[in-house]
């Protein structure tokens, strides 16, 4: 099973990534494992300074925003093949 | 909560009513100039400046493109480039405080390194876009101006310390970088992102103009067709949702802790004797900064509330210059933020960082004091 991290120090915008890859997941089917990653020394490992990062499958996806949910599931779509 | 915590907040709360001395005249004068002092900001500046300040801040965390400012506090970038960008870039990068530490952590540790990264800490709270027009709308804008500028200068010298100081550590970090370039292009030039702030800041300054009823109308009108073509016409329906939820997102964010902090502000001038503020920060001598800007640093200050707060004090008879001084640390220093520098930056380095605040806005506040 792959990976989907949300990075953040967890304020609003991180819980509403999270909410929206949980959705898209149900929805179609998808399956990966989500992680939450809170503290600022991973996250930075990750080299995102800007939360919400999202790496999936070990690729920094997106960082500083919240992508559409379009995005995301090409993005998922892609990378959990 | 546990039950007995509950129970023993309910009996305060309880003996608070029975007892308190509701028609002592400093509760009744508190509460008035609490109400007063609310009253005057609900009347005068949210309409006029704080929703058209959101609006703007909302749309620099849509529509600005952050990666290529982001790319400039890199390892590689040079030093006379990185310092500049990292004392503005908090305007743009950190719309909201809560994200400055990462970002200071990343330059810190993995970027420009250790200079530039102080340089963005200082003036990432202090140049927000919201705090400085509030500022200016409330306090007048040669106070705006000082504050931006003397924030900007301070941080690069402060950059530059800390860099001289400890210039052992930036060679660690120079193996990695950090991730840019992911945000999703957005599809609009940049000449139509900086019209689409310009425009609205017209709204906002023009709201505050002393001019023809009749001309002001027809400006602002003017402004604000200019915004609705650009929404309409230029702009994605996806993004306008996403300017209008992340502006929402900092109004319930801010809004609440400022109407606290404006209530708190009318009481102080009750409660604060004037000959107590007058002996302390009156005059503008290097003594009275140094006491606003000791004070300011150890003082949390959610954002914005350092306005009505300030506001009072000069109105208790606070100097020009202790007040931008208490601007300057009362922003970017608090006992909190204190303790988590320690955590990140160790002992030596946040001691001689918070040092170096204290003392270059003390001269800050002390110049400005005499010359503006």
């Amino acid at each position: 099973m792959k990976t989907v991290l949300v990075l953040g120090t967890g304020y609003s915008k991180c819980k509403v990534l999270e909410q929206r890859l949980l959705a898209l997941k149900q929805e179609h089917g998808l399956e990966f494992d989500l992680a939450k990653v809170t503290d600022l020394e991973s996250i930075l490992s990750h080299g995102i300074m800007m939360t919400p990062g999202l790496v999936i499958d070990g690729k920094v996806r997106s960082v500083g925003t919240v992508p559409r949910d379009a995005q995301l599931i090409q993005w998922l779509k892609e990378d959990l093949q | 909560m546990k039950e007995w915590t509950k129970f023993a907040l309910l009996v305060a709360a309880f003996l608070i009513f029975y007892f308190a001395p509701i028609n002592a005249p400093v509760v009744t004068d508190s509460l008035m100039a609490g109400l007063t002092l609310l009253q005057e900001y609900a009347r005068l500046h949210v309409l006029t400046c704080l929703v058209p300040a959101f609006f703007i801040a909302g749309a620099i965390a849509v529509y600005v493109k952050k990666d290529a400012v982001l790319k400039l506090l890199g390892p590689t970038t040079k030093k006379y480039i990185a310092y500049p960008i990292a004392s503005i870039s908090g305007g743009i990068l950190a719309v909201c405080s809560c994200t400055i530490l990462p970002l200071f952590t990343g330059i810190y540790k993995r970027g420009a390194g250790i200079g530039p990264a102080v340089a963005f800490l200082f003036t990432g709270p202090a140049i927000n876009v919201t705090a400085i027009l509030l500022t200016g709308n409330v306090l007048g804008w040669d106070f705006a101006v000082g504050r931006l500028v003397a924030a900007m200068i301070i941080s690069v010298i402060a950059g530059l310390i800390m860099a001289a100081v400890f210039r052992g550590h930036d060679r660690k970090n120079t193996e990695t970088g950090f991730a840019t370039g992911m945000q999703g292009d957005l599809p609009y030039s940049n000449a139509t992102v900086i019209v689409f702030l310009l425009l609205q800041l017209g709204v906002l300054i023009g709201f505050g103009l002393s001019i023809e009823p009749l001309l002001k109308g027809f400006l602002l009108s003017a402004f604000l067709a200019g915004i609705a073509g650009i929404v309409i016409f230029v702009y994605q329906r996806e993004d306008n949702l996403e300017w209008i939820r992340e502006t929402w997102d900092l109004v319930k964010k801010i809004l609440p802790y400022l109407f606290a902090g404006v209530f708190v502000a009318g009481i102080i001038e009750v409660v604060i004797p004037r000959e107590f503020v007058v002996g302390l920060v009156g005059e503008n001598s290097v003594l009275s900064n140094l006491v606003a800007s000791t004070f300011g640093a150890f003082m949390y200050f959610a954002t914005l509330t350092e306005v009505p707060i300030i506001q009072k004090l000069m109105g208790l008879g606070m100097g020009r210059g202790p007040a931008l001084t208490l601007f300057l640390t009362g922003n970017s220093l608090s006992l909190p933020s204190m303790i988590v520098l320690f955590k990140i930056m160790g002992k030596r380095q946040a001691s001689v960082y918070i040092v170096t605040i204290v003392l270059f806005s003390t001269a800050a506040g002390w110049l400005f004091g005499k010359y503006f």
